[in-house]
């Protein structure tokens, strides 16, 4: 065996929590149950990795294995990583049959025209996601394993889920792989970024709780904002406030959870305006800021702002848009014209 | 005033904790070798009780302290202490070099508030900073409290002094082109916490500034609240958020920065005596 696959195998295991590297092994699917069996997942990660790394000997493991198993790996611990959204673009409306092989025979094709030295690596998931990993190299140097992009392609979508390599220089080359494997002409970054793999394709593939615009007369009366007081003395005084804060919440944020985003930016090019009372600013130009949110759970944390008192209801377009629009970064500048307070995000 | 930047180099781009001290009994400028010397043993000896600050290797502790003459705002003031802790590991040869681990500072910079009202025997360094682990200052702040009888206080600072630094240093004049001015917030008490940035362009900051305060070199309260009030303003025109009742909990800018759990960054030597006098500030104001 290789001794660049050996020690990437080897470092591979070492990343993995003791506990969970039998079960990462099994999906790997590489080592038999019978040498599973043999390993000893009682002692230092070090000496695991070692014999995981002996048995791979045993069976001759190529750089092929190693990279399904990072597959693997990455697949399971997929937040770790930071993934970006691109939507790629049809010229005509057919909906084509797609094929697997042909996909991915043209994926290689394209990419090692252009470089020969590529590890392409496909895995596909019960969920109709094609996972890819390329390894980059350069003519003259082998790939390097340890910095690969990660691709996650649902076929019956444009979209495609990216965790660039650090290597910056070969995304346009994966972008452009990618397009003329799955036959569309062209590919944009959007604006929505997440550790949440899972919220990403959530909000793209809508498969949150939206509320459509419908008006609900007398809404849930029978939810209580509050759970009610034993203590008759005790009197609700904003009872009405609360329940159209939490109306307006469900309104806008429906009453499933929502995608778990961590954060938000906005890059506002907006005028600073002001009472002219206060004999402040009056400049022509913007007032230029960055204003970033960010939470464990950002949309939640948003949903509970008014009802916290910290935020009129309804909370500002700007920020309940972000699932719908599908994006978490913004450019903000003024609206010129007949409605001076509201704002374009282009 | 005139600090050489040479000398006070070292104060810049390092994260300071600060604490705030109450005046030193008997406390003697012509002695700090013997205060080194002392302190080293007091450290070794912690060390030999278990409170090892490093495993495995057998390290030394070396200890100076010095004065700083020209960190101090005026006559009054008292020059700034310097304590350095080095680590020289036993197996090295003669010319390696020590490895500075830790500094600590004490300082006043316009405190005469504090030092007019102290009776003779006491030294007034109400400023106290600190650069390393947090286990050497506390075997340092322990040594200073036994031997000189004061106090040492983790300097907090309030919503209402970052708000003072943000204004002030936003105003600030800079030739090289600076960094944002930002503020950040934090709510906590969310079912989902969340924390707010908010970075204004350094010019534009300035110029809402120029436009607030009235008299140059002179600063109001006041005149903070209307510069708060407009940032609030501007932020509440977009998001609808009530950023006021978010608790404001650090603020950069080209000149510093500040953390409420009281640290900061000094990032301009033009402006280092102008911070550490409003940091003497505070320290005299929580020890009173």
């Amino acid at each position: 065996m290789d001794e660049t696959v050996a020690e990437y195998i080897r470092r591979t295991v070492l990343k993995i929590p003791r506990d969970e590297i039998k079960t990462m092994l099994q999906k790997w699917g590489f080592l038999s149950e019978a040498q599973l069996q043999t390993l000893n997942f009682h002692q230092r990660k070090d000496n695991i990795s070692q014999d995981v790394v002996h048995l791979c000997e045993e069976n001759s493991a190529d750089i092929k294995q190693a990279a399904i198993l990072d597959i693997t790996y990455n697949h399971f611990y997929q937040n770790k990583r930071m993934w970006s959204v691109y939507q790629m673009k049809k010229s005509g409306e057919e909906l084509e049959f797609f094929d697997i092989t042909d996909f991915k025979k043209k994926f290689k094709g394209r990419l090692r025209s252009a470089l020969k030295n590529v590890t392409i690596t496909f895995k596909e998931y019960e969920d109709n996601a094609i996972w890819i990993r390329v390894a980059w190299g350069t003519p003259y140097k082998k790939p390097n394993q340890y910095k690969p992009s990660y691709v996650v392609y649902h076929s019956q979508t444009p979209y495609v889920f990216i965790s660039a390599s650090v290597l910056k220089s070969t995304l346009p080359l994966l972008c452009q792989a990618l397009i003329v494997a799955s036959n569309y002409h062209d590919i944009r970054e959007m604006e929505l970024r997440s550790h949440s793999l899972n919220s990403l394709k959530d909000i793209v593939f809508k498969r949150y709780s939206q509320n459509f615009q419908t008006y609900y007369p007398k809404p849930l009366q029978g939810r209580n904002v509050e759970p009610e007081n034993a203590d008759i003395r005790i009197v609700q005084e904003n009872r009405s406030e609360k329940e159209r804060i939490h109306r307006l919440n469900w309104e806008v944020f429906g009453g499933g959870p929502q995608p778990k985003l961590e954060f938000a930016q906005y890059k506002l090019e907006t005028m600073f305006k002001s009472d002219p009372k206060m004999g402040v600013l009056d400049k022509k130009e913007p007032f230029r800021c960055l204003v970033k949110f960010s939470s464990p759970h950002l949309l939640e944390s948003l949903k509970s702002l008014a009802p916290a008192g910290m935020a009129d209801a309804p909370l500002s377009p700007l920020l309940t848009c972000i699932p719908h629009k599908a994006r978490n970064y913004f450019k903000i500048r003024e609206k010129k014209g007949l409605f001076p307070e509201s704002f374009v995000s282009p | 005033e005139n600090v050489d930047p040479q000398k006070t180099a070292f104060l810049l781009r390092k994260a300071w904790t600060l604490y705030s001290v109450t005046p030193l009994y008997r406390f003697h400028r012509a002695r700090l070798r013997d205060y080194a010397r002392l302190l080293s043993a007091f450290i070794a000896a912690e060390k030999q009780k278990g409170l090892a600050v490093e495993v495995g290797v057998e390290l030394d502790i070396k200890v100076a302290v010095s004065s700083l003459a020209d960190l101090r705002g005026s006559e009054q003031d008292q020059a700034a202490v310097l304590v350095q802790l080095s680590l020289r590991s036993r197996a090295s040869s003669r010319n390696s070099e020590d490895k500075l681990v830790w500094l600590g500072w004490f300082c006043s910079v316009y405190g005469d508030d504090l030092s007019e009202n102290v009776p003779e025997d006491f030294t007034c360094l109400p400023l106290f900073l600190t650069h390393g682990a947090e286990s050497y200052t506390s075997m340092v702040g322990s040594w200073f409290q036994k031997t000189f009888d004061c106090c040492f206080r983790r300097l907090a600072i309030s919503p209402l002094n970052l708000s003072w630094m943000v204004a002030m240093w936003a105003g600030c004049k800079l030739d090289r082109a600076a960094s944002a001015v930002e503020l950040d917030f934090s709510v906590p008490h969310l079912s989902q916490p969340l924390d707010i940035s908010y970075a204004i362009h350094p010019e534009d900051a300035k110029a809402l500034w120029d436009t607030v305060q009235k008299m140059p070199g002179e600063i109001t309260q006041e005149e903070v609240d209307v510069f708060m009030d407009c940032l609030y303003a501007h932020f509440h025109r977009h998001f609808k958020i009530h950023l006021s009742a978010a608790k404001l909990v650090k603020v950069s800018t080209a000149v510093a920065s500040a953390h409420c759990d009281g640290i900061v960054k000094i990032l301009h030597s033009q402006y280092l005596p102008g911070v550490l006098m409003l940091l003497t500030e505070l320290a005299i104001s929580q020890i009173q």
